[in-house]
């Protein structure tokens, strides 16, 4: 067994453990986006950063607990990042994306919420009207607001926002390492990077069996459901297979 | 290395990767779609449109930059609009600054302004220029008293203490890694000695891509003895029998050269399976990368092996317990390993003579930018960065310094005044910047210095994989941010750029997140007259950068 402390508490794991898995056997909860216990973690966000004495700050979802380590999971320079890059991620986010059906919550705006990020507040704003909100960013912190990246509505089950997509990487591993589906990956590289189906095919176009796994795992409005109505009795024969609710 | 190599043949073959082959590529490897289209979108090297018969690659990166490439590039242009059969691409840093600007067609290097005769001619392959090659002093050996340290190692009745004699000399030596990072030499080759996982391997990494940095390219054409030996040594010591030399595919003379190199040596007995006669075995293949920046970060490297996206892993472990398919693996520089032989043969009371005024050894640095004589440069560690340039012939056109990088494009700018600082790792750290890739780029008097600052963190965001968050919106926003300066000449926000300068730091996963903002926030230091909204209070990040790290 590996012994160690986290926030002057003592606490101990089997070996292959990781910090952030030690920390949840003492209650605390560290601040993640991309990772899940079901997946493989993969140490994107950066949201679960702690100090262990040395020079960098480290994942603890993806870093080994060892033995005598001292970790330290809150302190202002950890606070300072945790909302920066809470901010850095509303700066591409549509205002209205978390507006949509979801399995679960969005976790990036409970986030934003609980770490006090600069953000204007989608409520404070839901009765202006004019423009059409969906595609609106706003500047968080400070940080110039980005836009223009494609909705994708082909698939009858899940939609998906780009924009709103912040590249945890959780459908990803839901798809293809959850669900052995293999259909979904990432196309591009660095601020182009989009998550993609097969060779960037248009989810409805592309060999997605809709399972519905990647909408599940996503923390934000990037994946969330379509909800259908049956259609009007007068409707058939019309060809009409329904009509989406939202 | 199969897939990727798989995906090589197919775009040689067809010229371009279709919809079509990778659905065959796919079926046939069984290998899902979304793995084939991660990867062919993120390496540049890969097409998935047909190509012209020409293409004119050109450099916009730093040393190209100071050459005034964006004007160049657009006059080029305007004389080629509307030739058939002819593209013109935007590159980042070719390898070849000493030409700059500079340009690549089909694949043949080239000043900017030599591109369009050179298009008309279609050249094919990339002749290794004749004539004399200078003497470097590195090289211990006269021509047939090559591969003598590994002769003698592999002769030593007891290969174990040879072994170990050859990591204490090289502790002894205080050789650090020349790629960027200064790790020492020594110690990397003892702790991978001591991993007991089998098998090990040794990769040189040359896959050197930082703006201003060419002197691998030259070591690899006209020393690849060296490179080879040092492969080698490093193989004999860690117990490893196979080699790899991670080439960036810009680098087809050195391809060239390492191939003939690998050939002579096999011939002569000195690869393969019982080196000499020896218990010793080894292999060394070339392994061309798919191409970008990120690539030289060694665990993006291991994972452009193991045939996925080119990020960089969440460190520790590090390459030497857990490298390539899991196993311990010694990762070198070219620049590292071609340093050895002469080491290990002349002895270290040679090496630390080699320097001048109490440094030791010696250095190549490739020097570009505002010099007459722009190359690469091998000079007794300790030489000042004021000599180094007079070696180079002098600023260029007959202007005073104003500012230089002394170790490429991340390392931070220094002003004229710091420019009697001895060459050598802690003594440039001690001034505020860093040896990193061993790349001198000197900025004349009279060039804006928000530009050349912009130029450099529109690279880093280019050259971001997109792996994590604060690297792939940080170097993106900062870019907008100081593009919307130039354009319009309104204030940075500097709060917002200490904010992403602070993320970037502290919590991207690789050293390019680190330095992203370097050339930013030391020209508002050294300069704040020149970075609107950075007012002379608050120079700087004023952040405090974690040790070692700037």
């Amino acid at each position: 067994m590996i012994d160690l402390t986290i926030d002057g508490r003592a606490v101990q794991v089997p070996p292959g453990a990781t910090i952030w898995e030690a920390a949840r056997l003492l209650g605390i909860d560290l601040p993640v986006l991309c990772h899940d216990p079901r997946l493989e973690p993969v140490g994107v966000c950066r949201l679960c950063l702690v100090e262990v004495g040395e020079p960098k700050l480290t994942a603890a979802c993806v870093r080994g607990a060892e033995d005598g380590m001292e970790v330290r999971t809150s302190s202002e320079r950890l606070e300072v990042c945790r909302r920066g890059l809470v901010e850095l991620l509303l700066s591409d986010y549509p205002i209205d994306a978390s507006g949509r059906p979801k399995t679960g919550s969005d976790a990036l705006l409970a986030l934003a919420s609980e770490l006090g990020a600069d953000w204007p507040d989608r409520r404070s704003r839901s009765g202006e009207t004019g423009e059409a909100p969906r595609s609106r960013t706003e500047p968080a912190g400070g940080i110039p607001a980005g836009q223009g990246r494609p909705l994708d509505g082909t698939s009858k089950v899940i939609f998906v926002d780009h924009q709103a997509c912040i590249l945890c990487d959780r459908c990803i591993r839901g798809c293809d390492d959850l669900q052995v589906n293999e259909v979904m990956g990432r196309t591009g590289k660095g601020y182009q990077t989009r998550i993609a189906f097969d060779l960037d095919a248009p989810m409805g176009e592309s060999t997605c069996v809709s399972c519905g796994e990647c909408e599940k795992v996503c923390p934000t409005g990037a994946l969330s459901l379509r909800v259908w109505e049956e259609p009007p009795k007068d409707a058939a024969g019309s060809g009409n297979t329904g009509w989406e609710v939202l | 290395m199969r897939l990727i190599r798989e995906l090589e043949r197919l775009q040689a073959e067809r010229g371009y990767l279709d919809e079509a082959s990778l659905g065959e590529l796919s079926s046939r490897l069984g290998v899902p779609l979304y793995r084939l289209e991660g990867l062919v979108s993120f390496y540049p090297h890969f097409k998935t449109e047909p190509a012209p018969p020409v293409t004119i690659s050109v450099c916009r990166d730093m040393s190209c930059h100071l050459a005034g490439a964006e004007h160049v590039a657009d006059a080029l242009r305007k004389e080629l609009a509307g030739t058939e059969d002819l593209a013109v691409e935007e590159a980042s840093c070719l390898g070849c600054c000493e030409l700059a600007p500079a340009a690549r067609v089909n694949g043949h290097p080239c000043q900017l302004q030599d591109a369009a005769e050179l298009a008309s001619s279609m050249p094919e392959g990339d002749p290794v220029p004749d004539g004399e090659k200078p003497p470097w002093r590195s090289d211990p050996y006269a021509e047939d008293e090559r591969y003598g340290v590994l002769r003698a190692a592999l002769e030593s009745p007891s290969p174990t203490d040879e072994a170990e004699r050859i990591v204490e000399a090289l502790q002894e030596s205080g050789l650090r890694g020349m790629g960027g990072a200064g790790f020492p030499t020594g110690l990397k080759w003892k702790l991978v000695r001591s991993e007991e996982a089998r098998p090990k391997y040794v990769v040189c990494n040359a896959d050197e891509s930082e703006p201003g940095t060419f002197k691998d390219r030259v070591i690899m054409e006209e020393l690849p003895h060296l490179v080879v030996e040092g492969i080698a040594l490093g193989a004999f010591v860690v117990g490893a029998e196979k080699g790899i030399i991670y080439l960036r595919h810009e680098y087809g003379r050195a391809k060239a050269a390492l191939e003939a190199e690998l050939d002579r040596a096999r011939a002569s007995g000195l690869l393969g399976s019982g080196v000499l006669g020896s218990d010793f075995s080894l292999e060394i293949e070339i392994f061309v990368s798919p191409g970008g920046y990120i690539l030289g970060e060694e665990t993006a490297l291991l994972e452009a092996l193991e045939d996925r996206r080119g990020e960089p892993r969440n460190k520790p472990p590090f390459p030497g317990q857990v490298g390539l398919d899991g196993l311990p693996t010694l990762m070198n520089n070219v620049e590292t390993l071609a340093l050895v032989p002469g080491i290990l043969r002349r002895g270290v009371p040679w090496w630390e003579s080699a320097g001048r005024d109490g440094h030791a050894g010696l250095k190549f640095i490739s020097v570009s930018g505002h010099v007459e004589r722009p190359g690469v440069y091998e000079i007794p560690t300790g030489t000042t960065v004021a000599e180094l340039i007079e070696l180079a012939g002098g600023v260029s056109d007959d202007r005073a310094l104003k500012a230089f990088a002394p170790g490429g494009a991340s390392s931070n700018f220094l002003p004229a005044d710091h420019a009697d600082v001895p060459i050598d790792f802690a003594t440039i750290e001690e001034r505020g910047s860093m040896m990193g890739s061993g790349a001198l780029v000197v900025v004349g008097e009279g060039t804006p210095l928000l530009p050349l600052a912009a130029n450099v963190v529109r690279f880093f965001r280019n050259e971001s994989c997109g792996k994590c968050v604060p690297c792939r919106l940080g170097t993106q926003k900062a870019t907008e941010m100081l593009e919307a300066t130039l354009e319009s000449g309104v204030p940075l926000d500097w709060s917002v750029i200490r904010k992403l300068d602070l993320l970037l730091r502290e919590t991207s996963i690789c050293g390019l997140g680190y330095v992203a903002l370097n050339p930013l926030t030391s020209v508002a230091e050294h300069w704040p007259e020149e970075v609107p909204g950075c007012s002379a209070e608050a120079p700087g990040s004023g952040i405090v950068a974690p040790h070692g790290q700037r």
